[in-house]
């Protein structure tokens, strides 16, 4: 199995051990990936508030360059995945796909609307046989319970996410943590807004979206929380410490990434995964899981 | 006849209680919400409080929770709730989000209908002139591109699932946001440039988390954060630019354009600005700053991991064209209209 394969920047960024993790874990599965070296930033949402079309050219590139290597195209990140499915809707229009398709041509780019972006969470579930998944499932996570933390844009608009062809989607984590063998701690917090978005221009209110998330998952008794979105991850993790004194709450949950979850159940070893590379120490946990 | 579990979500003002309560209903196929919460009220216990009106999905007041999903009662059957049940099949019924409850599935909706009074949500023609024989006309191509915000119902859906009213009253919040784009974008209105000066303010579209959740729970498909984002793009367009918002998109872009990706090292200073409030905003980094520095996620971002080469070439090139075509053409206004087409056949 080979895919074309986008980390996208903040894996390559402030989240090193998202891209760790997932090259530690792939290779271990048996997938190759064909990291998209010549790609942009997908522009986040954000190139768009002041150029949507720009935005749109930028991700139409990425998911041309995926057609032109005839691979289907791996995520890691929930914006990612949701911002190029959103410019691929918009590609469905065959007009303004002309118009974009004019500033791809002297690359000798076309987008022609075969290729669909999926997020690494969702390939696991849907191209891998359920026998050899259970099979690399070596050290089952009994001891723990992990609630899910989707992020925005793999569960919404539902309709650019094949959601009707795959319903699955909705439950992607749930399925995720219930295969590597622990319990899933469901709250209301899980399919909201971690915040990341307005960080830099609402403080006060991104990290109350934080700290409530946070608190409600650890009342409920989650022992970590588990995410496919490393932007979520920045928030949830990093920001952990200043969203604990906005709720006014000790909080002390370390929050994985998905090819984290899946490495460590496989038996990989925990600074493969990066699991030392968290701001808030995942040392307790893995102890609990009697890995370490 | 099929049973089906129902669990309430239940509010006594009286004795201010809040509590759940579980009723099985029988339900036919094809049956809403409502018409199982009527029956529960009718033949059950005659104390449930409900707000409903036309059972058209055109009143806009059975707006409730199902599943924890904003939803009109009468336009949700009981079928499709059941695919979103709990793992043992109960459907949960609960009042809207972000505003007071009064008394079980009803909430006080003051705060959300004030929403429209402080974006100043109706026409405002020129001033001075003597108003028109007949009505105030207004283009089509005018009304064909921002027709679908006009379907708004009140009935307060986006509202109450949004992230950011859940937290804080002075979010204008999704609807009064879009009814308010629906007037910056109206041809007839005088008020441009004032509405996009006061809708870049506190409270307004920069402080939307674009979470998408407007979008998924309007039952009109009025495409709320579509609408709030658009009134960025206008917004930057007009010259309401000496804002956070529009810092960090420039800042995002100016990264992109020379890298091809994300620039963590310099956004947040760009963001800041050069400005009074500038030295504490970017001082409140300071205690994150040393977390990350000390889980060396600092010098992972200070990297500054690029695009390669001929990547970063091609995408300062199509940065470079864009640039130059909008002088020409104003592709923007195309982008949101093929969204707007898209997104509405997609329904």
């Amino acid at each position: 199995m080979k895919y074309a394969f986008w980390p996208g920047c903040v894996a390559r960024g402030a989240a090193p051990e998202l891209y760790k993790s997932t090259l530690a874990v792939a290779k271990h599965i048996g997938i190759e990936l064909d990291e998209l070296e010549a790609a942009a930033c997908t522009g986040a949402g954000i190139i768009s508030d002041a150029d949507p079309y720009l935005q749109d050219v930028l991700n139409a590139r990425t998911l041309a360059i995926a057609e032109q290597k005839n691979l289907p195209l791996m995520d890691i990140c929930s914006t990612c995945i949701g911002v190029h499915s959103l410019a691929r809707e918009k590609l469905e229009n065959l007009d303004y796909r002309a118009r974009i398709n004019e500033r791809l041509a002297p690359e000798g780019l076309e987008y022609t609307g075969t290729v669909e972006p999926r997020h690494l969470l969702w390939i696991i579930l849907e191209d891998l046989e359920e026998g050899k998944l259970k099979h690399l499932i070596r050290k089952p996570l009994e001891e723990l319970k992990l609630g899910p933390f989707y992020g925005c844009y793999i569960l919404r608009p539902e309709r650019v996410l094949g959601f009707d062809k795959h319903p699955h989607r909705r439950r992607s984590l749930e399925a995720v943590i219930e295969l590597v063998g622990a319990t899933t701690v469901t709250y209301d917090g899980m399919t909201k807004c971690c915040g990341f978005p307005i960080l830099t221009s609402n403080k006060k209110n991104s990290l109350t979206m934080t700290g409530t998330h946070l608190a409600e998952a650890t009342d409920k008794g989650a022992d970590a929380l588990v995410t496919p979105c490393p932007l979520c991850h920045l928030n949830l993790d990093a920001q952990q410490a200043d969203a604990a004194k906005v709720v006014d709450r000790k909080l002390d949950l370390p929050i994985l990434h998905i090819p984290q979850l899946l490495g460590l159940a496989m038996g990989l070893e925990p600074e493969d995964l990066g699991m030392n590379r968290h701001v808030v120490d995942t040392q307790p946990l893995l102890e609990k899981a009697h890995i370490l | 006849m099929p049973q089906q579990k129902f669990r309430i979500s239940r509010y006594d003002p009286v004795q201010d209680r809040a509590y759940e309560e579980e009723f099985d209903v029988e339900v036919t196929p094809g049956q809403t919400v409502l018409d199982a919460l009527n029956l529960i009220k009718w033949e059950q216990d005659g104390t449930l409080s409900l707000r409903m009106s036309c059972r058209h999905a055109i009143c806009g007041s059975c707006a409730i929770k199902v599943n924890g999903q904003s939803k009109l009662a009468c336009q949700t059957q009981v079928d499709a709730a059941q695919d979103r049940a709990d793992a043992n099949g109960v459907i949960a019924i609960g009042p809207m989000g972000a505003q007071t409850v009064i008394k079980d599935l009803v909430v006080d909706t003051t705060k959300f209908m004030s929403q429209f009074e402080r974006a100043q949500t109706w026409l405002q023609p020129p001033e001075g002139q003597d108003p028109p024989q007949r009505e105030y006309r207004q283009s089509k191509d005018s009304f064909d591109h921002w027709s679908h915000a006009s379907s708004c119902i009140h009935c307060g859906a986006c509202y109450s699932d949004c992230t950011v009213a859940e937290i804080d009253d002075n979010f204008l919040g999704p609807a009064a946001l879009a009814k308010a784009y629906r007037f910056v974008m109206d041809d007839r209105d005088s008020q441009h440039d004032e509405r996009l000066e006061m809708l870049s303010g506190s409270g307004g579209i920069w402080d939307c988390t674009r979470c998408y959740m407007c979008v998924q729970a309007c039952p009109k498909d009025v495409l709320p954060m579509d609408a709030i984002m658009e009134l960025r793009t206008e917004a930057i367009k007009s010259g309401k630019t000496g804002n956070h918002g529009t810092r960090h998109s420039k800042a995002f872009a100016g990264g992109v354009k020379k890298r091809g990706r994300l620039d963590e090292a310099t956004l947040p200073v760009l963001s800041a600005g050069i400005r009074p409030g500038a030295i504490p905003e970017l001082l409140g980094y300071t205690p994150g700053a040393i977390r990350l520095l000390r889980s060396r996620k600092l010098f992972a971002a200070a990297k500054r991991h690029g695009a390669s080469k001929e990547g970063r070439r091609e995408i300062k090139r199509i940065f470079e064209e864009v640039e130059d075509q909008k002088h020409h053409d104003d592709m923007d206004a195309v982008a949101f209209e093929t969204l707007h087409e898209e997104a509405l056949k997609a329904h």
